[in-house]
């Protein structure tokens, strides 16, 4: 375990937030997207957060850390929400229309608590760099 | 072991240095994964560590096999806490504490590094015939 492997960590968790922030954009911008590839309302999507360890053979301390990675983009599978809207291009024979089934206020608490984590992750390497830096001083 | 390089306030300060850095990866780690469901926030147990360090003055002898070794990253105690009961996804990991201890933990390594740059500014002294 050198100082490296805490780089690699906090960039881990960097490139982790930045994908969650990514997954909300696209779920912001296609709140209200009725058309797809595959058909039916845009379905929301979320990544899913595993810690993996860094050194499985190393010592206890090693054994211990873990970086963060993104074992796949989760998709939803329900069938949307459905809202009368006869006037819509894609509403059915009844006037209703399929939209996807985001709520905007929860991806914009989301959208804080990623950003938030992202500084945390920000803020440790730029301590880490410091200390790095300070250990290059001993003796000067 | 003797040597002005292996005095006991020098290596000593050299474990402590490195323990700090050790603390500062696993802070690195809990943060990393502040967002992953069901990780357990990971810590050190530093007080008994730091007296052992202090006690056997600075030379670690290993006396017994679950005793400090010199490199104490391989037996040292790793906490796992456990998540409150309110926690939804069994994540243990507190934001607040890991950046307290983060920055407790930098501003000891600058006072241990400081440290080891004043010892070895007393030995350069002391090698130039006193003369600053």
């Amino acid at each position: 375990m050198d100082i490296i492997d805490t780089f690699n960590i906090s960039a881990s968790g960097l490139a982790a937030q930045r994908v969650r922030l990514q997954t909300i954009s696209s779920n912001l911008a296609n709140a209200r997207t009725t058309r797809t590839e595959n058909g039916g309302p845009y379905q929301r999507r979320s990544p899913i957060f595993e810690a993996s360890a860094i050194d499985s053979f190393g010592s206890r301390l090693d054994r211990a850390l873990s970086s963060v990675n993104i074992s796949g983009i989760d998709v939803a599978t329900g069938p949307g929400r459905r809202v009368h809207d006869p006037s819509h291009p894609d509403a059915d024979a009844s006037g209703h229309v399929l939209f996807p089934d985001i709520d905007i206020l929860h991806e914009m608490v989301d959208l804080m608590t990623a950003s938030r984590s992202y500084e945390a992750n920000a803020n440790v390497l730029d301590t880490t760099s410091e200390l790095a830096n300070r250990a290059l001083q001993i003796g000067r | 072991m003797s040597g002005f390089l292996a005095d006991p306030i020098f290596s000593g300060l050299q474990q402590v240095l490195d323990l700090r850095q050790q603390q500062h990866t696993l802070t690195a780690s809990n943060l990393a994964n502040a967002d992953t469901p069901g990780f357990k926030a990971q810590a050190i147990d530093f007080s008994d560590i730091l007296s052992d360090v202090f006690r056997s003055a600075g030379t670690v002898r290993r006396t017994h096999a679950q005793h400090l070794g010199a490199s104490n990253a391989d037996n040292m105690e790793i906490l796992e806490l456990e998540a409150p009961p309110w926690s939804v996804d069994g994540n243990s990991v507190v934001p607040e504490r890991e950046t307290a201890r983060l920055q407790e933990n930098s501003l000891m390594y600058s006072a241990v590094s400081t440290g080891l740059s004043r010892r070895l500014a007393m030995l350069k002294y002391a090698a130039n015939d006193g003369k600053l």
